[in-house]
């Protein structure tokens, strides 16, 4: 039981990290019909910033400039490279292409850096352990759930309350409707790619802390895994994002967790069982889980 | 006939059967290491193709390349050797191609119902799961070390240095030489096809559903279906290439067949012009070749050290990917028709410079205009 | 594939009805085309013009109701099948292919052509012959809607009058029965209009379509028009000729909301 239990602790601390990547990676797309595919770089960009500026600043300023840090460069990217592109359908998909390519080039300037290294990102939680009852927690898992908890609570409370989050809830409906109404679609979108960079930032923090050995240059490729998470709860909704985190994240942990019970699936399954889930769901609902269908217009 | 378009159209087979020519010179005047690049760049393009039908033309967007790759690859390598059926190379190698082709189909109810972006992501579990597969199931696939592959043989001529030795014109022909033409062979097989599906009746329904989905089906177009077809036929140029390239590296692993071979191919298409086979062809070469060629000259280049160097210098590899990168970003966002395009609006341009131009060239092979011609409004 | 040598069949819509998420588009909606004559679907803004269109055309399913083309049911067919039937249609927003005139011609050809992905990749002499002699005759139809200097020209340099017709030209590859034309002289100017409407007249001349027509210019519906169906927020509300749905005093509080006694409607 108390293996389960802790699979289960597991699996929503994971989901919770996937979370602030999947709704990162939503709110682009929302926003500008882009898949990220530099969302991996971005992620280990911010985790490396961290992992150079804590012993200078502390963690906490390491992290907050790292956080803006990525924020800026997020950006910057779509507002002076992608934007260039265009606003319509089409030309989103030539920018989620162009994603591509900034990925290669991020990620193999960051991979030379890092090199073979594992980096620390001097976070306070360390290797400690809570005991909860039977079970005793990781420090950063708890951290991972509580902190992501709030801040996507923040988030979703951006979206609600606040003239951007309109805006960008506007523009993801109708966008010409939205620009004739005054909206700002250009600094809308950026600002969504630099929410989105920020909680990639965030996230790097709990990929890289205990019980993962530290930052290194395959840690992006996690944000990978948010993909699947992303398209299960139908691309274009948040909410729909975190229930697809929780759902990724659960599924990992207990198919690592039951590994040696489930071995005709394959040492290391649990790496690839979030794409197995998602095709499933494609299968029987092809927009994702709780994505609109698209209507059939000329 | 006009004289002058009888004139082009000479001028044309003349300039394509010295371009035939000029691409068997190589194996008998470069050594292994250039023909290999070729062979690379051939199997990349027999690939670059199909994925250019599907992208371009249908306009789907896949990330799966590299899992019906390594069915084609695995696919011959098991099907011709041991453990394995042992069968004929030759067969193998056929069956290995329809097996991609069977795979593809088998996605295709997916690809059939998920749409765009959708389909982007779908395609990318392919690659995962293949992968995983690929490593897991080592029994068939040799696990992480992968396995090595078996020669293809043709009725008894064996594509390796001997069996039967062969010297052509003085030049003794080892595995490489025999293997390029091999290349050559289903490169020209891979252009005539696809060029032949692009202008016909598929490859119309296909540029339609690209264009819009509602449109052609209007039109009479079986969207369901010809999107599973595009799929298929895409799979098995994959399967293809797949081939050649076991063959020409002689060992498959599972790591090569990985999401950023996947990327390599959209890069290819996205360089080469989307849409265009030409294109896809140009690309492939592009983005097989750059990488090893700056890998050989790297002491030559500026800013780049020589591979093996200290940690963190920029060696080679690094420099190729950065090239890389940008090149899909510059290309895409200043020069969205790729290399194609611009060839074109270079010849467009000089075309335009000439006192009087020939017929414009379409995509549709006309027949010659007699210049007396009766009409007839018969409906 | 429709057998062309029989008598030209009737289009018959009987009460549609189609209803998205709480708005009924089409309310019970019927009319019944003669063979070989034009009739005109007309109303205001909204009324459900295109919606019909959609369900004619088989990209809408309505919620009950049935159309049929002669004795063939087309109401839950696929698209491609109603195309199959003989049913083409033009689309508001021109929706052309990249590529020459004569690619989307033969685009128009699909429905009548064979030849499968093995045959033309492989070039057969049967998928070669095929192209060329249906080439030929959307090389006819070319001419006969005037596009016939401009068969190997880029679609994307010609006019938009051009381009419209090239709409038209495409629908007539497919050798229908019925001819479904969605606006087809928004945006054209007065020459170009009067171009149009004698291309309509000689092609139900000619060829013998029934043709449904969508269209806001009432001068070209009265010119051309054998009989025409009123529609108003997705019901039908006059039939007739021209001359009686002109004059119905329904249609005219529809259009201008005022009933034949002057009074402002509600």
């Amino acid at each position: 039981m108390t293996a389960f239990l802790d699979n289960i602790l597991g699996g929503l601390a994971l989901g919770a990290v996937y979370a602030l990547v999947a709704l990162g990676f939503v709110v682009i797309f929302k926003a500008s019909g882009v898949l990220n595919f530099a969302h991996g770089s971005l992620l280990l960009f911010g985790g490396y910033l961290t992992a150079v500026l804590h012993d200078d600043l502390g963690f906490a300023g390491a992290l907050a400039l790292a956080v803006l840090t990525t924020a800026a460069l997020a950006g910057a990217l779509d507002r002076f490279l992608l934007q260039r592109g265009g606003q319509d359908a089409h030309s989103a998909h030539v920018q989620t292409i162009v994603t591509i390519g900034i990925d290669i080039v991020l990620l193999t300037d960051l991979a030379r850096r890092i090199g073979g290294d594992l980096l620390s990102l001097g976070d306070p939680w360390g290797d400690s352990v809570t005991r909860l009852g039977p079970l005793t927690v990781a420090d950063s898992r708890l951290a991972a759930i509580v902190v992501s908890a709030v801040v996507i609570g923040a988030v979703f409370a951006l979206f609600r309350y606040t003239s951007w989050g309109l805006s960008l809830r506007a523009a993801a409906e109708d966008l010409e409707a939205a620009a004739l109404m005054g909206v700002r679609l250009g600094r809308v979108r950026a600002g969504a790619w630099c929410l989105a960079g920020a909680l990639a930032a965030l996230a790097a923090v709990f990929l890289a802390a205990f019980p993962a050995p530290g930052l290194e240059r395959t840690t992006g490729q996690i944000a990978l895994n948010a993909f699947p998470a992303a398209i299960l709860g139908g691309l274009a909704s948040p909410a729909g994002a975190l229930a697809g985190s929780l759902i990724i994240g659960l599924t990992e942990a207990l198919v690592v967790g039951y590994q040696s019970d489930l071995h005709i699936l394959g040492e290391g399954f649990g790496d690839v069982a979030p794409y197995a889930v998602m095709l499933l769901v494609l299968l029987v609902r092809p927009t994702g889980l709780f994505g609109a269908k698209g209507a059939a217009r000329v | 006939m006009s004289d002058r378009l009888l004139a082009a159209l000479t001028r044309r087979r003349a300039a394509l059967l010295l371009f035939a020519v000029v691409l068997c010179l190589p194996p008998f005047y470069l050594d292994a290491f250039w023909l290999r690049i070729g062979l690379f760049s051939m199997a990349a393009a027999i690939g670059a193709v199909g994925l250019a039908l599907l992208s371009g033309t249908a306009g789907q967007l896949s990330l799966g390349h590299a899992f019906f790759l390594a069915v084609g690859a695995y696919g011959y390598a098991w099907l011709a050797g041991e453990p394995g059926p042992g069968l004929p190379p030759a067969l193998a190698a056929l069956l290995a191609v329809l097996l991609a082709g069977a795979a593809g189909g088998l996605f295709s109810p997916v690809a059939a119902r998920v749409k765009g972006i959708y389909l982007g992501i779908a395609t990318l579990a392919l690659v995962f799961l293949g992968h995983h597969v690929l490593l897991t199931a080592d029994s068939v696939t040799g696990g992480f070390n992968g396995r090595s592959v078996p020669p293809l043989t043709l009725g008894g001529f064996a594509f390796t240095e001997s069996d039967p030795e062969l010297t052509v014109l003085g030049v003794p022909f080892g595995a490489e030489e025999r293997l390029w033409f091999l290349g050559l062979a289903l490169f020209a097989f891979t252009w005539f096809t696809a060029r032949g599906l692009q202008r016909g009746r598929p490859g119309r329904a296909l540029a339609a559903l690209r264009d819009s989905e509602t449109a052609a089906s209007v039109m009479g177009v079986d969207v369901a279906r010809h999107r599973s077809a595009a799929f298929v036929v895409s799979s098995m140029y994959a399967g293809l290439a797949g081939v050649l390239l076991a063959l020409a590296f002689r060992r498959v692993v599972p790591d090569y067949f990985s999401l950023a071979l996947s990327v390599d191919y959209l890069a290819m298409i996205v360089i080469g012009g989307l849409g265009s086979v030409a294109g896809a062809t140009a690309g492939a070469v592009f983005v097989t070749a750059l990488p090893l060629l700056m890998t050989r000259y790297a002491d030559q280049l500026p800013l780049v050290t020589a591979p093996g160097s200290a940690e963190g210098a920029v060696g080679p590899t690094e420099a190729a990917r950065y090239l890389y990168g940008a090149a899909i970003v510059l290309v895409l966002l200043y020069a969205p028709d790729g290399l194609h395009g611009l060839a074109r609006r270079v010849r467009d341009r000089a075309r335009r410079r000439r006192p009087r131009t020939p017929a414009p060239e379409t995509a549709v092979p006309t027949p010659p205009q007699p210049s007396a011609r009766p009409k007839e409004h018969t409906p | 594939m429709t057998d062309r040598t029989t008598a030209p069949p009737v289009l018959d819509v009987r009460d549609v009805t189609v209803r998205f998420a709480g708005l009924t588009a089409l309310d019970g909606v019927s009319f019944t085309v003669t063979p070989g004559s034009v009739h005109a679907l007309i109303g205001p803004n909204g009324a459900g013009k295109s919606t019909c269109f959609n369900v004619l055309s088989g990209l809408c399913r309505p919620a009950s109701g049935t159309v049929t083309l002669g004795g063939a049911e087309l109401t839950r067919l696929a698209p491609h099948r109603v195309a199959a039937l003989g049913v083409a249609r033009t689309f508001q927003n021109i929706v052309t292919t990249h590529g020459t005139v004569a690619d989307n011609l033969m685009l128009g050809r699909h429905a009548l052509t064979r030849a499968g992905f093995t045959a033309t990749a492989l070039r057969l002499p049967g998928a070669r012959r095929e192209q060329s002699q249906h080439l030929e005759r959307a090389r006819e139809i070319a001419e006969l809607t005037g596009l016939g200097a401009h068969f190997d020209s880029p679609v994307g340099l010609l006019s938009y009058g051009d381009r419209k017709r090239v709409e038209l030209a495409r629908a007539l590859c497919l050798e229908p029965r019925v001819l479904l034309l969605d606006e087809p002289v928004a945006g054209m100017n007065a020459a170009e209009r009067a171009r149009t409407a004698e291309t309509v007249g000689e092609l139900r001349a000619e060829l013998g379509l029934s043709i449904v027509l969508v269209e806001h210019d009432m001068g070209l519906v009265m010119r051309l028009a054998d009989d025409v169906t009123v529609l108003d927020f997705g019901r039908a509300i006059a039939h007739g000729t021209p001359d009686e749905v002109r004059q119905d005093p329904e249609v005219l509080r529809a259009y201008l909301g005022t009933d034949a006694t002057g009074e402002d409607a509600a």
